[in-house]
């Protein structure tokens, strides 16, 4: 064995001889790799970039080219594992990092043609959550004066969600944010009313675009319509970038935008060797933009096409559910002729959704205690994950000492219990701001903060001594019987607390909201006796409210300079509140536990790109799994490369897309399942409702199907 | 808990496990964030960091081929910065080889660990000199036996000897060839310049292999008896090592290199998501 296949061994561990070939092709030339999930593509790619090191290639010139993070992690995981390398360093990108990066270093060379008022000053780019924030800031005056989207029943932050949405989709596509409302209005538009609302998103958009453009503002449509317009035109980016990058992998080409492909078939022109992975039945990221059929074109300029349609993964059982799933919605699969689908299924009718939840526990405990299957390679996913279920499942799994990670990409920062501590005294310690805590919010942040108190206890304190928005000092408890009861102890603590904030209102200083978060963390909360002691989840969500606070100070400290005083505290506090502002915090990913068994949404576990033994799927009779988000502004379709000036959309494309969508979602579940399904049903949802969604009625018929005609299908 | 076994070794690491073994375990075993000030005057701390982020970048802009009048331009409103860049411009890549790398990343292993080094700058000349240039922005200049014993004049240029061959036409870096100059562009662009040498490269060798090892075996990590060196540590109320120190009494370059090293790893953990 030579050097190299060691090196990939450790890659992905033994290969196939397809695989090899491919893996140890020449260090020229284009490779376009396409197949099934579960086929090992990604594991020729980690292999490769291995391979390309190994043969002396330099790291600097590697550029592994992905549509998201968590897609990127077998490469990172891989290169990390050897350690036997001495040299530079891979490069690792998706078009967000990388447009940022040559936004920012060229900056200088281009602001002035790219339309902004203050092309000397620096640029001010924006996470969504910031660009959600100046959305609301510079159309919210309009809203309201012009009586916008009256009739639409939607709250404001995911009206201007969608209105991001639109003017991300123009940049990924290619077209002027001026003609979203026209592109909208002539697909989906059925009445006067309708088109009132898509004229509205129009007008919403363009002006947030002068508000950027008058104030440096890059919000992730703008960065990218910068990247590709004038830093990559005006030729010195591209001159670095395809001097740098002699060597390309890019995986998952299918999830990605054609304002990637643009950038990947830029590059293609002038590397060395390339390989391009792309998983035919996948483009889950529709949403987002991803647009297999644009990434097909990147096929035109590879010199190699591969193929791997041998999965590794499925049990035969398996695999003949998928095809004939996808093959009942209408997918252009093949059924599996010869194959019974029916020992891949394991379910168990329920009236009530608790019940559900409850055997899905009881399955899970059986596999891991009886049958000692690994919780790593369990997946539990439904189409949305409620809170609720969650912690039913939690609370399940935790009760049979069954470890668990859990995977949900927008978890408010509000919502976790140091935040919403820290939120809650800083609306005490500036009373100023009229924003006085609930006696309910009190009780939560004394309970949270004081190290052993319970709930009777805070309830007890709050109602003795919450006045007029102060602590009052423990000593106003007039009853010694009382105070035994809290304890002196805890009145001790209590009083340090209320001492503090009191002395913060007293004192002459104001400080900035992180700042005033760090100082309470750092001489108190985190101190021994208080409830964030030596507490590491506490300490992660205080360093992510603090990080999200700075960075919004930041944004606003820039935009002084432009003659708009705000009070950067108040106004931080007040959108947290809205669910403007750190609604999600996507280093919560890192954070996460890597052991356990996931629950996720399905698309987030799909993302992740990996073959779990078992698989339950919740909630079968939910539309969930088949029906879009209610997005009266957008349309993922509509706004495509591919969708036909003029053309309508109708409700015959709505039905055939859920037929569609939820096809390959499932084809794709399967592809990442070894030995069985678990259906998880109820026949009243979570809300109590009846359930006969589409997924019930394909598995239903599929199942008839077989039961009918034994194995002749 | 121990060590993640794909944990890469730096410099800002490594100076951690040297000032205080229970910083580095409660930092990159315990992965504890712990959002406490580092000094009493926050503001300005951070404006001094913001200020020497902003300097890196600017080199990195120039040294790209973005021109040094359209990055003056922008300088008007910092006549702080605005004169460190000019120093930079009249002396900061006086003498050195003309092929340079900015801000590139070098790694190499010892003792079954990853040790990797971040550059500012790489001015090489193939079968010449090698020359390591540090940017500091702070405005007092360290004894030379001080900057000697960092961490940062150790693991660079043993780093650079290990794995720059690739950058220096294939051959291996002869330790004679390689020089470190720490360049205060506060202070004139003065140069601290360290040489190397295949004796000092074993002894640098040893040291590190000696640490990694320690850190890979300990089973106690225990907290610095220097309480000095807690005075601008973040654990410090973890620790119950008193408040945070004087804004004047830190030495900012040190901070400087942490703050974009850990930004660096957490880029390279982090590739930004394509947020809508």
């Amino acid at each position: 064995m030579t050097g190299w296949h060691t090196l990939a061994d450790q890659a992905s561990g033994p290969l196939t001889a397809a695989q090899w070939k491919l893996v140890s092709a020449p260090l020229q030339g284009k490779i376009w790799l396409e197949g099934v999930a579960g086929g090992g593509k990604t594991s020729v790619g980690a292999a490769r970039v291995l391979h390309l090191l190994g043969r002396g290639v330099p790291a600097e010139s590697i550029l592994i080219f992905v549509p998201q993070r968590s897609l990127a992690q077998p490469y990172i995981t891989a290169l990390r594992g050897w350690t036997a390398h001495r040299g530079g360093q891979v490069s690792v990108q998706t078009i967000g990092s990388l447009s940022l990066q040559m936004v920012e270093t060229f900056w200088f060379l281009v602001a002035g043609d790219a339309g902004f008022k203050h092309p000397q000053d620096l640029p001010n780019f924006l996470s969504l959550e910031l660009a959600q924030y100046f959305m609301t800031r510079a159309i919210e005056p309009l809203v309201d004066q012009r009586d916008y989207f009256n009739s639409v029943r939607v709250d404001r932050p995911r009206l201007y969600s969608q209105i991001v949405d639109n003017m991300n989709k123009a940049a990924i596509v290619g077209f002027p944010i001026s003609e979203i409302g026209a592109r909208l209005k002539s697909a989906l538009a059925s009445g006067v009313e309708q088109a009132h609302i898509f004229d509205d998103a129009q007008t919403c958009a363009v002006a947030f675009r002068k508000y950027c453009l008058a104030h440096n503002l890059l919000d992730f449509s703008l960065q990218l319509e910068v990247f590709r317009d004038y830093v990559w035109a005006a030729g010195l980016a591209r001159a670095y970038l395809r001097g740098r990058f002699k060597h390309l992998i890019v995986d998952g080409a299918e999830e990605d935008n054609p304002a990637s492909h643009f950038f990947v078939n830029e590059l293609l022109q002038s590397c060395e060797s390339a390989l391009i992975i792309y998983d035919r039945d996948a483009g889950f990221r529709r949403f987002l933009g991803a647009d297999p059929d644009s990434a097909r074109s990147l096929r035109d300029n590879c010199d190699l096409e591969a193929t791997l349609d041998e999965t590794f993964v499925m049990e035969e059982a398996v695999a003949a559910l998928g095809a004939g799933l996808g093959a009942q919605l209408g997918l252009p699969v093949k059924a599996e002729r010869d194959a019974d689908p029916a020992p891949a299924l394991i379910t168990e009718a329920h009236r009530y959704h608790p019940a559900m939840v409850d055997w899905v526990a009881r399955q899970v405990d059986i596999l891991v205690h009886e049958r000692d299957v690994s919780p790593n390679d369990i997946v539990i996913v439904a189409p949305f994950m409620s809170d609720a279920l969650r912690f039913g499942l939690a609370d399940g799994l935790a009760q049979r000492g069954i470890p668990l990670r859990s995977h949900r990409p927008s978890r408010a920062l509000r919502d976790e219990p140091a935040a919403r501590t820290l939120l809650t005294l800083a609306r005490l310690a500036h009373p100023h701001w009229n924003m006085p805590p609930t006696n309910f919010d009190i009780v939560f942040a004394l309970m949270a903060a004081i190290k052993d108190l319970d709930l009777v206890r805070a309830k007890l304190l709050t109602e003795m001594l919450y006045q007029d928005c102060r602590l009052l000092p423990f000593a106003k408890v007039r009853s010694t019987a009382m105070q035994e009861r809290v304890t002196f102890d805890l009145g001790e603590r209590y009083d340090r607390l209320a001492a503090w904030i009191d002395r913060y209102i007293d004192g002459d200083r104001v400080d900035a909201i992180d700042i005033f978060f760090r100082r309470l963390y750092d001489a108190l909360l985190a101190r021994a006796g208080f409830g964030f002691h030596d507490d590491v989840d506490a300490g992660n969500t205080a360093q992510n409210l603090v990080d999200s606070a700075r960075g919004f100070r930041w944004s606003l400290d820039f935009m002084s300079r432009y003659d708009e005083q705000i009070d950067l505290s108040q106004d931080y506090v007040k959108m947290v509140d809205r669910g403007v502002i750190a609604n999600f915090y996507l280093r919560d990913w890192i954070a996460d536990a890597e052991e356990g068994l996931l629950i996720a949404p399905a698309y987030t576990f799909l993302l992740n790109n990996r073959a779990v033994d078992y698989q339950f799927w919740l909630n079968i009779g939910s539309d969930g799994w088949s029906r879009r988000l209610f997005q009266p502004l957008t349309h993922p379709y509509v706004l495509s490369r591919g969708w036909p000036p003029g053309a309508l959309w109708t409700e015959e494309d709505e039905r055939n897309l859920s037929r569609e969508t939820l096809g390959r979602l499932l084809l794709a579940l399967t592809r990442r399942c070894r030995k069985a399904i678990y259906l998880g049903y109820s026949e009243l949802s979570e809300s109590g409702f009846e359930q006969r969604g589409l997924l019930l009625e394909a598995i239903q018929s599929l199942l008839r199907r077989y039961a009918r005609d034994g194995q002749n299908v | 808990m121990s060590l993640s076994p794909d944990f890469a070794f730096t410099q800002g690491s490594l100076q951690n496990f040297a000032d205080c073994a229970r910083r580095f375990e409660l930092r990159f075993i315990r992965r504890m964030r712990y959002p406490a000030l580092e000094t009493q005057d926050p503001l300005q701390f951070e404006k001094r960091m913001r200020q020497g982020a902003r300097f890196h970048k600017l080199v990195q802009q120039h040294l790209l081929g973005v021109p040094a009048e359209a990055l003056a331009a922008s300088l008007a409103d910092d006549r702080e910065l605005a004169g460190w860049w000019q120093n930079y411009l009249t002396r900061g890549l006086s003498g050195l080889p003309a092929q340079r790398f900015s801000e590139i990343t070098l790694q190499t292993h010892l003792s079954g660990r990853r040790l990797v080094a971040k550059y500012d700058l790489l001015a090489l000349e193939p079968g010449g000199s090698a020359v390591i240039v540090d940017w500091k922005t702070g405005s007092r200049l360290p004894p030379q036996s001080t900057l000697r014993r960092r961490m940062q004049t150790i693991v660079y240029r043993y780093v650079l000897a290990q794995a720059g061959a690739h950058l220096y036409a294939g051959e291996s870096i002869a330790p004679e060839r390689i020089r470190m100059d720490y360049v205060y562009v506060a202070l004139g662009a003065e140069r601290l310049s360290f040489a190397y040498s295949a004796a000092q490269m074993g002894e640098d060798e040893a040291l590190l292999s000696k640490m990694i090892t320690a850190i890979d075996n300990a089973d106690e990590f225990p907290l610095t008896d220097d309480e000095r060196r807690c005075r601008f540590c973040s654990y410090r109320s973890l620790c119950d090592r008193g408040g945070a120190g004087r804004l004047e009494d830190i030495e900012l370059d040190e901070y400087e290199d942490e703050e974009e090293e850990e930004a660096f790893l957490l880029d390279f953990d982090q590739i930004a998501e394509i947020e809508f």
